[in-house]
């Protein structure tokens, strides 16, 4: 139905609005008043906001069912240790140990190798070298200035 | 100056003959007095004594005897918790140590000639080796007394070769006729190498960046009065031999000294950048020590009046600072067994004078107006600003990194939740709070007066 020259109601009604997560428009009273969610690195989309909820690929379906099964693997692993009677000490996560052990013990593993010891010498000694050129550029301009300006310390004579 | 050598000898006899419970009473006594006699040096008629062949005293060597003096009481207290458990003959040798090391120090700051300052140079080392190898408390003190050795005498040998070479050439090296020798140096080959074997031994000793390896493990192994007289003493033995040592190099310092200033500089920088991210406590304060020295030897090879006073300034200061934040460290490792910061947090709640101490100490460490650290570093860096503009940048940004590490020190140990392991630790003994005050009040005391330490007429 037309009312005026141009103007749709139906695209009228549709425009007064906005959509929400499913999809409908809904009248901007509705609006709910999230912020869009952006996905970044460390924070993924969860899969509660993905539109592709249920359109999963095959692929990611296997890969989740793969890592379903790890986990569930060393949950079973646990629990059995966590509810052994027979057990005294602490239920130890070998993998946890390994990267402990690993972040503490990054020096003693070093090796020497050709780029290890290229960006050592970068490192240690470019800064060294580019403030040598840099301060003494500057020395030499700081003496050049010194000596063609004439200096008068409280009244002593300028020769 | 016998007047301070005989007693600091003769303590060894008064400590070996007295009965085990006089011991530490009687050395306590025995060097405050000798420290009492130092202060006679501060008001001489030309600012110096000049009574003997062998020994004198200046503006330059004043301050730095009073040091060593006042540092002898206060490390004979903090040794007093962890020899408990030692035999009587033991305590006293390590009393011992600590009254040889007392004997060469005050003999090298107060020596006339360049050869007799070399030989108790070296000879400051054995019983410092001793008391980080024998005294120290993990294994790994003998790697740590290795390097403290052969880096300082790698570094000393060609001093010795030079000074030699000087004494057959010069006639003498009286450092009193050294002012007035005629004989410059000019830019040559040999001159080059005479300037570096005359500097290396005190850029190793102080630690200049590239030579500072040794620095932090000694100063961590070693037990708390090792830790405070590397600290506080020994590391100003290198900028005083700098100090007695570059009228003889001009002008060929002005040449020369541009690597060490570069490397100084940027040195500064790095360590302090690293004390950021220290676990270990000991270890975090011997990283702000080198960063310290590293300023100081940055005033010594610029080589203008502010910049010496600048030195002197801050060498008093740093020691009396660096040996305070060792012994609240020792505090903290007395009572946990354990250097890591994050050990013991939020004592402030449980201990607020040592809180008070903590304050203090971190407070002077980031160079608080109006202490004489800030002094110290106010007349360095406008003296290095004046001779290049651009060392405003490693300047300026080591004094933000110093307060960032100084305010991470004092947050991480005392404020902050506490630790669940820390309820049962004792509070602060008496002895350890005079320790804390024998330290502060010095430098309070001077941030008064500093002209007492600022050597105007060296």
């Amino acid at each position: 139905m037309k009312l005026v020259d141009g103007i749709n109601i139906t695209e009228l009604f549709m425009r007064s609005g906005t959509p929400n997560r499913a999809g409908v428009v809904v009248p901007w009273v509705a609006k709910m008043s999230f912020p869009k969610y952006k996905p970044s690195r460390l924070a993924t989309l969860p899969q509660t906001l993905d539109p592709a909820e249920y359109d999963i690929s095959l692929e990611s379906r296997r890969a989740q069912v793969e890592r379903l099964a790890i986990r569930a693997r060393l949950k079973r692993e646990y629990l059995l240790q966590y509810n052994d009677p027979n057990r005294r000490g602490l239920v130890v996560n070998p993998a946890l140990v390994r990267w402990a052990y690993a972040r503490a013990n990054i020096y003693p593993n070093c090796r020497a190798t050709p780029k290890n010891s290229l960006l050592g010498a970068v490192v240690g000694f470019g800064p060294l070298i580019l403030w040598y050129y840099i301060l003494k550029t500057d020395r030499i301009l700081t003496v050049a200035w010194r000596d063609t300006v004439p200096h008068q310390l409280f009244g002593e004579p300028s020769f | 100056m016998l007047k301070i050598i005989l007693p600091t000898i003769m303590m060894l006899p008064t400590m070996w003959l007295s009965k085990t419970h006089m011991m530490w009473i009687n050395t306590m006594t025995c060097s405050l007095l000798i420290s009492i006699f130092t202060l006679m040096m501060l008001y001489l008629p030309n600012n110096s004594c000049n009574l003997s062949l062998n020994f004198f005293s200046d503006p330059l060597t004043s301050p730095l005897l009073m040091l060593t003096a006042w540092l002898l009481p206060l490390m004979i207290l903090a040794t007093q918790q962890h020899l408990y458990n030692n035999s009587a003959p033991r305590k006293k040798l390590y009393i011992s140590m600590l009254v040889f090391l007392q004997i060469s120090l005050i003999m090298t700051f107060s020596a006339t000639e360049l050869i007799l300052f070399y030989i108790l140079f070296e000879t400051t080392l054995i019983p410092t080796l001793i008391i980080i190898t024998r005294w120290g408390y993990q294994p790994e003190r003998l790697n740590a007394g290795s390097y403290f050795l052969f880096y300082t005498l790698a570094g000393s040998l060609p001093l010795l070769i030079t000074l030699l070479h000087y004494f057959s050439s010069l006639g003498s090296l009286n450092i009193l006729t050294m002012t007035i020798n005629t004989k410059e140096m000019m830019l040559s080959w040999t001159n080059n190498i005479m300037w570096l074997g005359c500097m290396m031994a005190f850029m190793v000793k102080m630690p200049l960046y590239g030579l500072h390896l040794w620095l932090p493990k000694a100063h961590v192994e070693a037990p708390i009065a090792g830790s405070m007289v590397l600290a506080a003493i020994l590391l100003k033995l290198g900028s005083y031999g700098m100090m007695r040592v570059t009228p003889m190099l001009n002008p060929l310092t002005e040449k020369m000294s541009y690597p060490f200033i570069v490397l100084s500089l940027w040195g500064m920088v790095m360590t302090s950048s690293i004390c950021l991210r220290q676990a270990d406590l000991k270890s975090l304060i011997a990283y702000s020590s080198v960063s310290h020295m590293a300023l100081v030897i940055l005033a010594i090879l610029i080589q203008t009046p502010w910049s010496l006073t600048g030195a002197m300034i801050l060498m008093i200061a740093h020691g009396l600072t660096s040996s305070l934040l060792f012994c609240l460290a020792n505090s903290n490792y007395e009572r946990v067994h354990s250097r890591t910061m994050m050990f013991t947090r939020g004592l402030q709640a449980l201990f607020p004078l040592l809180a008070l101490w903590w304050l203090l100490a971190n407070l002077t460490n980031l160079a608080l107006p109006p202490t004489i650290n800030l002094m110290g570093e106010l007349l360095t860096i406008l003296a290095s600003f004046s001779w290049s503009n651009f060392t405003i940048m490693f300047t300026g940004f080591n004094m933000l990194i110093t307060a960032l590490y100084s305010l991470h020190m004092f947050t991480s140990t005392q404020r902050g939740p506490l630790t669940y392991s820390t309820s049962n630790v004792k509070p602060l003994f008496t002895r350890e709070n005079t320790l804390m005050l024998m330290h502060m009040a010095p430098i309070l005391l001077l941030t008064l007066n500093p002209k007492t330490i600022m050597c105007l007429t060296p």
